[in-house]
């Protein structure tokens, strides 16, 4: 490697174990680095401003953008704090039957909506639930961090990565349904079962108040009605979009940021509340990887890398996606599954021009970068608030406690979509 | 007018080692919204009040959720107590610094400074930090209207 190499390599890492130690934000870490990558491009006149312009993956902060635009406009109708409500009264106050229906809700959400948002937002309501029935919150709130972690991965929308991985491998919404949901279906379902009998003394006291949680009112939890249905027809119809915007020759981004302007013609919300609400720290994030990974791309650190693998043909390729999803479920499990997709993703391409078929190991690393997650209390950012929010309580979650009952199911799930990765790679 | 004309002289506070069981019976027993926590030599140390000791007993979930218009039934929270650990611990856990003013202050700036920082009452002291007084928004508030009945007609 040449020097221009040496140091992109060095400011990468050095960002990248900034990010990992948490002492600094990871997107003021991720900006600097993104703009000492520059400098040093333009000192050495390897990496140009318009080149890191070029760098940045609009597709994927497109497709986010519009996403957490529709988001931020349901969030204040109350829509998730009446499905959690639902959810309570059909459980009847049985904690086994909350469990699975608070567990399901959120996943379903979680699968068209980003996971974060969705555990943002029913996290607080299952706190009220859980204290109006006598039990403890934390059964519920792992699960959900859990159960929406793994239901993200099946679809094209839930998950950063996957947002990330669709739009470098060029898959289509209908190739996660196709490829990932049926593997994600068992998997979510090992992981419920296993939940289940970890949390089963939590689950099996009887709630000393099951028929308040009858008193509380659907209706008067909608906040507004009428906006939430406006929001809602266009969220269905840019998910049918969705499902053909291959057949219609357009990309996911444009579906969602054309959903997103859509709603706010027809419901015209106040739009500076509503553009506080999207995550510019998280598209910011992003913005500054890419132009980081580019940066490593134009020194030429990417072909050395992908040289390791060339004529390498000692490893079985079905062996490679089971030690990707491994590996990146490791790394994931305790550190940002972010940077790691964003890091893997030219490498991915790069071990695919060399003439290898890599659609299968984009979905080993979409599995390792989603259940990974799972394992520990900062695996992923819907653990890290579930955690936060339970601190503020009376019954904290403390990360011996996620170890214990999360890390089980990171290894159940990756089992099994090791398993199934290695029966179905045929059809990837 | 200033607000040593319109203050209750004969406060009730606590001392610091007291417990925050020791802490609500005063409250209760007095019907007080604050109470000051003062050391040996009567010198003010802190407040704590009704809200704090509620805090206590409120669900956590009242913070989280904007809306509570849904909720019509607290379920098992309304029965749930403070734990008698938690009622003896020292009140000192629960003790805020106190906002005061010193006896030479006039009504309104002590009205204003209640406003601001959302008072219901204000403890008055010494130059050396004693506490001499304390009082209410009623209080102050009607001796500031009183003086409308000097307006002429």
């Amino acid at each position: 490697m040449n020097l221009v190499a040496i140091l992109t390599v060095l400011i990468f890492v050095s960002s990248l174990v900034l990010i990992f130690t948490e002492r600094i934000n990871r997107t003021i870490v991720a900006f600097a680095g993104a703009c000492l990558m520059i400098g040093v491009g333009e000192a050495f006149q390897f990496y140009k401003m318009h080149s890191a312009v070029e760098a940045i993956d609009f597709e994927t902060l497109g497709l986010l953008m519009g996403m957490m635009i529709l988001v931020a406009m349901l969030e204040p109708t109350g829509f998730f704090q009446y499905l959690a409500v639902l959810a309570a009264r059909a459980s009847r106050g049985r904690p086994v039957r909350l469990f699975v229906l608070l567990g399901s809700v959120t996943t379903v959400l979680s699968m068209f909506l980003d996971n974060v948002t969705t555990v943002v937002l029913i996290a607080p309501v299952t706190l009220l639930i859980s204290e109006i029935l006598g039990v403890s919150a934390i059964p519920y709130l792992v699960a959900e961090a859990i159960l929406s972690n793994t239901g993200g991965v099946a679809t094209l929308v839930g998950d950063p990565p996957n947002v990330l991985i669709g739009s470098a491998a060029g898959f289509s919404f209908t190739d996660f349904l196709v490829h990932s949901l049926p593997i994600v279906a068992v998997t979510w379902f090992g992981a419920l079962f296993l939940l289940r009998h970890l949390f089963m003394r939590e689950l099996s006291m009887p709630p000393s108040s099951a028929e308040a949680v009858m008193k509380l009112d659907p209706v008067q939890s909608l906040n507004e009605p009428e906006k939430a249905k406006k929001i809602l027809v266009v969220l269905g119809v840019a998910i049918l979009l969705f499902f053909v915007h291959h057949l219609l020759h357009v990309e996911p981004a444009f579906v969602a940021l054309g959903a997103a302007a859509v709603a706010m013609m027809w419901i015209q919300p106040d739009i500076h509340e509503t553009l506080r609400k999207v995550e510019w720290s998280v598209l910011v994030f992003f913005g500054a990887l890419f132009v980081m990974v580019g940066g490593l791309e134009k020194a030429g650190v990417l072909e050395s890398i992908v040289g390791l693998f060339r004529g390498e043909e000692s490893v079985h390729p079905v062996l490679f996606g089971v030690i990707i999803i491994w590996a990146v479920a490791i790394l994931s499990a305790v550190v940002d599954n972010i940077p790691i997709t964003i890091a893997l993703i030219p490498i991915i391409q790069g071990v695919g021009a060399t003439g290898i078929n890599i659609a299968p190991l984009w979905w080993a690393l979409a599995f390792g970068a989603g259940f990974g997650g799972n394992g520990t209390i900062i695996g992923s950012t819907a653990n890290i608030i579930v955690t936060a929010l339970s601190e503020k309580t009376r019954t904290p979650i403390t990360s011996g406690l996620w170890i214990r009952r999360g890390l089980p199911v990171m290894l159940l799930t990756c089992a099994i979509a090791s398993i199934m990765y290695v029966a179905l790679y045929s059809t990837f | 007018m200033n607000i040593s004309d319109c203050m209750k002289r004969n406060v009730v506070s606590i001392p610091e080692t007291a417990s925050i069981r020791e802490a609500a019976a005063v409250i209760v027993k007095k019907h007080i919204g604050l109470l000051p926590i003062v050391d040996g030599n009567d010198r003010l140390i802190g407040v704590v009040g009704l809200r704090d000791l509620l805090n206590l007993e409120l669900p956590d979930f009242v913070r989280f959720i904007d809306d509570l218009d849904f909720v019509h039934d607290f379920g098992a929270v309304e029965t749930t107590r403070p734990s008698a650990e938690m009622l003896d611990t020292p009140v000192k856990t629960l003790m805020k610094d106190a906002y005061t003013v010193e006896e030479g202050c006039g009504l309104l700036r002590a009205y204003a400074l209640m406003l601001q920082y959302n008072l219901h009452d204000m403890p008055v002291v010494s130059k050396d930090g004693k506490l001499i007084g304390i009082a209410s928004r009623v209080d102050i508030g009607t001796s500031i209207l009183s003086a409308w009945d000097k307006v002429a007609k």
